[in-house]
């Protein structure tokens, strides 16, 4: 993580000759480091319970000048962390995620939305627990620039959606009031190949 | 000796900025309603944080369990907050970037292995809480801060059969404030704190 501050300023003055230069459909692999999954469930009407996806991998493929692409992440679904152990080997277990069945989560999305050169949403479906179900994830952020490290170029972003976990089977406490809906906050890095 | 088993203007250690202000708090209220304490339930206290990568995507990052105490008297509009949290266990998912959020010029949890945060002043709308405003020490140098509530609320825990109180907040810093600017601008300045607490009422 060293960075060299002239170095990355002469590469951002540059990115936009790079990026108009670069040819227009290109692949890009997710960036582990900078891809997460968080979600937010309420607890009891007071606050609001976190955790998130630590592995994951995925490919994106996108073109700017079609306005078309692809996007295909998976995560392991064992690698949900909440911060307190109990509760993870609970959203591990057959009440949740079932992750002994069902050791994966997969994103594919191919309706990409876009605004200018920016995308404003994926649509795509959501497997979870062996089915599958549309979910549209909506940009509160886009962007791409030449990372001074790598020395290519990495798109990315911010993107949400609100999902109900029981369109995945999983209803464990909604008679007692743990809330069915699910908001997922997803940061997304993938660098150009 | 378990803190809460003291007195409540007693100096319990861990919570001395706690303990001063209720001192000089409980002589000032002496004639109202008892303020009630709680104690923030570490399955249910954690911090949040986000920072913009390169103008680009948001990088999170856990802080938690919360450790402290909490006095509240809703009636009267008061309350006071003495809480920390040990800056080692940050969590990003990301075992190089913990090690390297832990170093010296970033969170320096050696020098200083816990963030504290004070708060005197509680801000009420009417019934409802709206902000607490209070004091975040963080490697060794204190800025103001202010926590606002996106909710808070009580209810009775069924399990614990007691109340329970808690909410979300946030605040936001930044971090150049606190000596621990590397990176910028690369890695925004601005940290957007969402804080998760709940209080057992002791």
């Amino acid at each position: 993580m060293k960075l060299h501050p002239q170095r990355a300023l002469l590469a951002a003055a540059l990115m936009g000759l790079a990026l108009q230069a670069q040819a227009q459909s290109a692949t890009y692999t997710i960036d582990p480091t900078h891809t997460f999954v968080y979600y937010e469930v309420g607890h009891f009407g007071t606050s609001t319970n976190r955790g998130r996806f630590d592995r994951k991998q995925g490919t994106v493929q996108f073109d700017r000048a079609s306005r078309t692409g692809k996007v295909d992440v998976s995560f392991e679904t064992a690698s949900v962390s909440s911060g307190v152990p109990p509760l993870d080997k609970h959203l591990q277990g057959a009440d949740f995620l079932d992750v002994a069945t069902y050791p994966t989560a997969r994103f594919v999305g191919e309706q990409f939305g876009f605004e200018g050169d920016r995308i404003t949403q994926v649509g795509g479906s959501l497997t979870l627990r062996g089915k599958t179900q549309p979910v549209v994830l909506k940009a509160t952020r886009f962007n791409c620039y030449l990372n001074p490290l790598l020395r290519r170029e990495v798109c990315g972003g911010d993107f949400e959606t609100t999902i109900r976990r029981s369109q995945w089977g999983m209803t464990w406490g909604l008679d007692t009031g743990v809330p069915d809906e699910v908001r997922l906050l997803i940061q997304v890095e993938a660098v150009k190949q | 000796m378990h803190p809460l088993r003291r007195g409540r203007c007693q100096d319990d250690g861990m919570l001395k900025a706690l303990t001063a202000a209720c001192a000089a708090w409980c002589a000032g209220l002496a004639a109202q309603a008892e303020p009630v304490r709680y104690r923030l339930d570490p399955d249910h206290s954690f911090v949040h944080f986000e920072v913009l990568h390169f103008g680009t995507s948001t990088l999170r990052g856990r802080f938690g369990p919360i450790e402290g105490l909490v006095e509240l008297d809703r009636e009267a509009g008061h309350g006071a907050v003495s809480l920390r949290i040990a800056t080692a266990g940050v969590s990003t998912g990301l075992t190089a970037f913990d090690a390297r959020l832990r170093e010296p010029d970033l969170l320096a949890t050696e020098a200083y292995p816990f963030a504290e945060f004070t708060a005197l002043h509680f801000r009420f709308d009417g019934p409802r809480l709206a902000a607490v405003l209070g004091e975040l020490r963080l490697r060794g140098l204190s800025q103001a801060l202010e926590l606002r509530a996106q909710r808070f609320g009580c209810h009775r825990h069924p399990q614990l059969e007691r109340e329970v109180c808690g909410g979300d907040f946030e605040g936001e810093l930044r971090r150049g404030d606190f000596g621990a600017g590397f990176g910028m601008p690369f890695v925004d300045n601005r940290v957007r704190l969402r804080v998760q607490v709940e209080g057992i009422r002791q």
